[in-house]
């Protein structure tokens, strides 16, 4: 028998720089350079200072004092101890919530669990501020209730995500584990739990900004430990709006930080995942 | 002829048919597969079924690997016991395989579930590998193998499976002719490595499904009925038309073959 020798495709893009292929930003479907997307970026960036620099008056900060302050920020003790307390609790939502949402979601394809796992779905639609005085009479300190709060608003998030990941599994993933023949105890562990592992790391990563969003607002509710969401209530309160948007830079920088983390704590961890997003 | 000798039934499907929301898909579908035996040779059995676009073929294909049950009627093996998801090796059109695991962790998981393997498990994987010129590959996820190494990945999964059957859906469909020369001597290969290796192809490709064949069974609708069945079935052993190489330049091969297409 001969080998039949035929090697996968391999993705190429432009690299350098030109300036017939800068058009095309304003092309449907346009390919860029690297380099012509590095210069498109900082373009956007460019005009989008300048229009906020002329734009702003006595009330809205320049950007440049903005700057001054995120800068002086940085020094301070006070942001490190507020941005550990409000990090240290968010991963501590985030593990809470992934736990759950995972029981949750492998056993949604048991009937009696599934339809608790949708009802938790629908729990999106509660709004955390209705409830919170039920969970300041089930928590004993402002710190459960802070953790209780985002757990109880995140869960709904993280399950939603991994739901319609379950949903949309391909049907031959199921029939090649019935080929093999596999049980549905195996079947679901390979397909679901090993299959969709790096799935996790997606979800978390995708559901981060809700975390990231609700702790502002939880925060405010026990303000004595501190955290990021109370430092930016305080700032409010003495309308300190340069000081606010610094705080805000270093949340959206956090953000994009833990992105970047989970994406390549995914790939790390589950290579295949890397190479489905270069083939997709 | 080719001397052989019909033995036992490896394959009996008895009165099968399937219906959706009261629509007939497949009905009053009957065969039977016995072991030919060529005296000094090894050999298994090759089977096409044969039909037009969308006449049945995947749903007969699905019932017959045990993946989904018939409305009515049966599928039998061995000694009559009904077939079930896992008792056949099933080789999808795509090719499917795990996407999270490599190649090699793919075969692993296929050898495990053999216990006639046990504790030679890569030992086999490798002997494998060699065969079908995979070995560079073993450590390579699906995504990077290209749609002929998946093939093979795939059929060597089956394999270490350890089924008497393997079922191929659409095998030939949108290969190139060097490849398809290829296909077809690894199903040849695949054939003759066990006595009761049973190769059933479904597939609309005509010309090669036959060229490779020892029985062809013909898929399509009657007059009057509704829902496909089998029309008509062709021994290629009794027309001499089996076990040879260039087979296709041959009339007999040519004129059997516009016989299929007529009864289409």
């Amino acid at each position: 028998m001969e080998a039949i020798i035929d090697k996968p495709l391999e993705k190429t893009a432009p690299v350098a720089f030109s300036f017939s292929g800068f058009r095309q930003i304003f092309t449907p479907f346009g390919k860029l350079s690297r380099q012509n997307v590095a210069i498109m970026i900082v373009l956007q960036v460019l005009i989008t200072l300048l229009v906020w620099h002329t734009t702003s008056n006595g009330l809205i900060p320049k950007p440049g004092n903005v700057a001054s302050a995120f800068g002086k920020l940085l020094t301070t003790k006070l942001l490190l101890d507020n941005m550990l307390v409000s990090l240290v609790l968010t991963l501590k939502a985030m593990l809470y919530s992934i736990l759950i949402t995972l029981f949750f979601a492998y056993a949604s394809v048991i009937p009696f669990f599934k339809s608790i796992a949708q009802f938790i779905v629908k729990c999106r639609y509660l709004t955390l501020t209705g409830l919170i005085f039920i969970f300041t009479l089930l928590t004993k300190d402002g710190s459960a209730l802070k953790l209780s709060l985002l757990v109880f608003g995140i869960v709904p998030f993280f399950t939603t995500s991994f739901l319609a990941v379950i949903l949309n599994i391909d049907k031959q993933e199921y029939e090649l584990c019935k080929t093999l023949g596999y049980n549905n105890w195996q079947t679901l562990y390979e397909v679901i739990i090993v299959g969709k592992a790096d799935q996790v790391f997606e979800i978390l990563r995708q559901n981060f900004a809700i975390s990231w969003l609700m702790i502002t607002m939880v925060e405010g509710l026990s303000m004595s430990e501190g955290g990021i969401g109370s430092l930016l209530i305080k700032y409010n309160k003495y309308n300190d709006l340069t000081n606010v948007i610094a705080l805000q830079l270093v949340i959206f920088l956090i953000g994009l930080c833990f992105d970047f983390l989970l994406g390549s704590m995914r790939h790390w961890l589950f290579p295949h995942s890397k190479l489905k997003q270069a083939t997709s | 002829m080719t001397t052989h000798i019909k033995d036992k039934t490896l394959l009996q499907a008895n009165n099968v048919s399937l219906q959706y929301d009261g629509n007939i898909i497949l009905r009053d579908i009957n065969f039977c597969i016995k072991d030919i035996i060529r005296p000094g040779m090894q050999q298994g059995q090759v089977i096409s079924l044969i039909g037009r676009s969308g006449i049945g073929k995947t749903q007969l294909f699905k019932i017959l690997s045990g993946l989904q049950q018939p409305t009515g009627g049966s599928v039998t093996i061995h000694n009559g016991q009904r077939v079930q998801a896992g008792d056949m090796g099933v080789i999808f059109q795509n090719y499917y395989l795990f996407e999270w695991r490599t190649v090699y962790q793919s075969l692993l998981l296929a050898a495990q579930k053999n216990s006639a393997l046990k504790r030679n498990e890569t030992t086999m994987i490798e002997q494998y590998a060699r065969s079908f010129h995979l070995e560079a590959e073993l450590k390579k996820y699906p995504q990077q193998l290209s749609g002929g190494q998946r093939q093979r990945a795939s059929i060597i999964q089956q394999l270490l499976k350890g089924s008497d059957f393997l079922l191929l859906d659409e095998p030939f469909s949108g290969l190139d002719v060097c490849v398809l020369d290829n296909v077809t001597d690894l199903l040849l290969q695949v054939s003759v490595s066990d006595e009761l290796k049973t190769l059933i192809i479904v597939s609309h490709d005509i010309t090669t499904s036959v060229a490779i064949s020892d029985t062809v069974l013909i898929m399509g609708n009657e007059a009057g009925k509704s829902g496909a069945t089998i029309k008509k079935e062709i021994d290629l052993v009794e027309r001499d038309l089996a076990w040879k190489k260039d087979i296709k330049k041959e009339k007999a091969f040519i004129d059997t073959v516009e016989e299929i297409k007529a009864c289409l």
